[in-house]
């Protein structure tokens, strides 16, 4: 076992959530939105793949691809929901969306 | 034989399976003769099962006959099985004979009636149901044909169901049979309890094995069923109410097939009865005070067929007495001249209803004796039956109840001697009252308005039955001369042994003292006719008897008015306040919760992902923590 240990991957990881998170919080728009979710998901798929190369295991790698492969179909809906909302010419703002108010 | 017994039982059956089925593809007169033929049918079969049991040596005269078994748990079983002996035998004959003649006449008085298929088809279930009670061969059966009669009474009582109190009526003679259905059920539990069986030979075997309680307590169930079904006190009040059918259905409720059920069912039972002298013995009492009851209210009512009602409890009454005293040979010999004169009377009363357009009051009717000559020789020949005037049927059977009574002695038996004689008044008096009104005097205005409408008496399927029952009526009782020649009360001493057998002086005696009081009742109530007033003079007592002693009015008191009060206080302070309340309170309060809650759904996707955050936050601080 070669290079940084995993302590190191986990803080950069941490870090990473963090970004994504708050930019989830507190960006208003929706491709900035998905973007930051993207990033909480690589976040994740750090930890796993950090995880699976300090105990030789394969499991985490492949449970980092199929992270990647729910992240495609995500970004695919995501997008497509984002390019109606702009054909529509509606506000491409998060906050204004609000019609599933209770 | 066996065979005959199952005929008789199923052609009924068979034509109100046809009528029904067959529905609007048959025509309302092709409906008639079904039902007509398939009870003659049945009367054949019964004809066939009586030769052959008279062929049959006496020792041997008790047929079973088990087509299956219908029922079976665990060592009891129950099979859908005929009893042939010498008083099932009998009873059929009466049943389909006299049930025959009775759907013949229909024919011609339901006539033009809007749903005459549904009528022919009732009476055919109703023929089948009686049939089954007197033919079964457990009790089982017995009450499956005991709740049928019970049904198609109601479904004919309230055959007009445009008319409410048709319906009212049906309904009380429903709820009323339900209490003896009840009891009745309740013996045949603690039958099976008690002996493991329901077969007729098998429970009379066990009678002796079982404790004086339960034999007591099952005489009783019994009697309630058959009090119920036969009409007499304290549960009599529906029989006067179930006039409102159409007349035919009154005939065959009153002659053939379903006020005798109870009599038959004291006669049928009578070794449980036996073992229980105090019940039997009460059977007797009832019995007295439903003649007595039931003969002077006859004397103040206005309806004709009311007063044949009246008469028949009294005459039920009559029967009741000599099963209570054990006199069965008497009792099912007045059950079958009864027959004859009851359903004769009714039958010519129906004549009269029909040419006078439906009306029954006896007011309006009068001098009826010119314009229908046919039906005054049958209705006189009925009454004269029904007042016990020698050679007339009703005469040989009535006095030997009473005579009976007299033979039985004590303290019950003089009572009952007495009663009876009292109610062989009565009844001259109630049943010529009726006759002179109806038939004598005057021509009455209505009457002559009416006769002009008429085409003759009435269709030919109206009076042939009617004329043989006249014959039947006035010789149907030379069966049993006392002293000389009693064929019927030996054929029905083979299946119920008397207890008590009038000596031929009682019998000649008594029947002296009751005819005697017969013509006084006859020549009173024609004085009285030609004096033009009533025989009840006293306006007080009048108005107590046209209430019919108050027993409406006192069930309404005792069970419909405390029963009801309960409801609408149930109702007030129950339903309403707790159970109704209640369910508006949990209904608004969901709404008020869901308001509360819905306040959290802002549509903010920011807030939305700030909470999960922030509540992942508390988990993993919460899972650390606890860790």
């Amino acid at each position: 076992m070669s290079g940084p240990s995993v302590g190191w991957y986990l803080i950069v990881a941490a870090m990473l959530f963090g970004i994504g998170a708050l930019g989830v919080m507190m960006r208003r728009s929706p491709l900035i939105v998905l973007l930051s979710l993207e990033i909480m998901l690589n976040a994740a798929n750090l930890t796993l793949i950090a995880f699976a190369r300090q105990h030789g295991d394969l499991a985490g790698q492949i449970f980092a691809l199929s992270v990647m492969a729910v992240a495609a179909a995500e970004v695919a809906i995501g997008l497509g929901l984002i390019v109606a909302m702009a054909r529509r010419r509606l506000v491409l703002d998060v906050d204004q969306a609000s019609a599933l108010r209770g | 034989m066996i065979a005959g017994g199952w005929v008789c039982l199923l052609a009924p059956l068979a034509g109100a399976l046809a009528i029904t089925l067959a529905g609007q593809r048959i025509s309302r007169r092709t409906a008639g003769w079904i039902s007509t033929l398939t009870t003659f049918i049945a009367f054949g079969g019964a004809l066939i099962a009586f030769f052959g049991l008279w062929a049959a040596d006496p020792e041997d005269r008790e047929r079973v006959s088990t087509a299956y078994t219908w029922l079976a748990a665990g060592d009891f079983e129950v099979g859908f099985q005929i009893q042939l002996d010498t008083l099932s035998s009998v009873m059929m004959l009466i049943v389909s004979g006299v049930g025959g003649l009775i759907v013949w006449y229909s024919m011609g008085y339901m006539a033009g009636d809007d749903e005459e298929r549904r009528y022919f088809a009732y009476m055919s279930l109703f023929v089948f149901s009686m049939l089954m009670l007197v033919e079964a061969g457990n009790f089982l059966l017995l009450l499956v044909g005991w709740g049928l009669v019970g049904l198609a009474s109601y479904l004919l009582i309230g055959f007009w169901h445009h008319k409410p109190e048709a319906v009212a009526a049906a309904k009380k003679a429903f709820v009323m049979n339900a209490i003896g259905d009840a009891t009745f059920a309740l013996a045949c539990v603690l039958l099976i309890w008690e002996t493991g069986t329901l077969e007729l030979v098998g429970v009379f075997d066990d009678v002796g094995s079982m404790s004086s309680t339960t034999v007591n307590l099952v005489a009783l169930g019994l009697l309630g069923g058959a009090v119920a079904k036969s009409a007499q006190i304290p549960l009599h009040t529906w029989l006067p109410d179930a006039m409102e059918g159409p007349t035919p259905v009154s005939a065959l409720i009153h002659a053939a097939t379903m006020v005798t059920a109870g009599v038959y069912l004291l006669v049928r039972a009578s070794p449980v009865f036996e073992a229980a002298p105090n019940v039997q013995h009460l059977a007797a009492i009832l019995g007295m005070l439903t003649l007595l009851v039931a003969g002077v209210v006859a004397l103040v009512q206005w309806d004709i067929k009311r007063v044949i009602a009246y008469s028949t409890m009294s005459q039920i009454g009559y029967m009741f007495v000599a099963a209570g005293i054990g006199a069965y040979g008497y009792a099912i010999f007045h059950l079958m001249t009864h027959a004859f004169f009851k359903a004769l009377l009714f039958m010519s009363a129906g004549l009269v209803i029909h040419h006078l357009g439906g009306e029954q009051d006896i007011r309006k009717m009068g001098g009826l004796k010119e314009v229908m000559p046919r039906t005054h020789i049958a209705f006189l020949a009925g009454a004269l039956s029904l007042a016990g005037i020698p050679i007339f049927a009703g005469f040989w059977s009535k006095d030997g109840i009473v005579s009976s009574a007299l033979a039985t002695g004590g303290a019950l038996g003089w009572t009952l001697f007495v009663a009876g004689l009292v109610g062989a008044l009565l009844t001259g008096l109630y049943t010529f009252r009726l006759y002179y009104t109806v038939f004598r005097g005057e021509q009455s205005a209505f009457a002559r308005e009416h006769a002009h409408e008429g085409h003759g008496e009435g269709p030919l399927s109206m009076l042939v039955p009617v004329g043989i029952l006249t014959v039947l009526a006035t010789i149907g009782g030379l069966v049993a001369i006392p002293g000389v020649w009693e064929p019927f009360l030996h054929w029905i001493d083979e299946t119920a042994q008397p207890l008590v057998e009038p000596t031929v002086g009682q019998d000649y005696g008594t029947s002296a003292i009751a005819v005697t009081l017969g013509l006084v009742g006859l020549f009173l109530a024609r004085r009285a006719f030609q004096a033009g007033r009533q025989l009840v003079t006293n306006p007080e007592l009048w108005r107590v008897l046209e209430h019919k002693l108050y027993f409406d009015e006192l069930y309404d008191a005792l069970f419909y008015r405390p029963a009801a009060a309960i409801s609408a206080a149930l109702r007030r302070n129950v339903e309403e306040p707790v159970i109704e309340r209640s369910l508006d309170e949990i209904g608004s309060g969901t709404i008020h919760v869901g308001g509360e809650v819905a306040r959290f759904q802002s549509g903010l996707l920011r807030t939305y992902a700030l909470a999960i955050t922030f509540a992942v936050c508390v988990l993993v601080v919460v899972f650390v923590a606890v860790r």
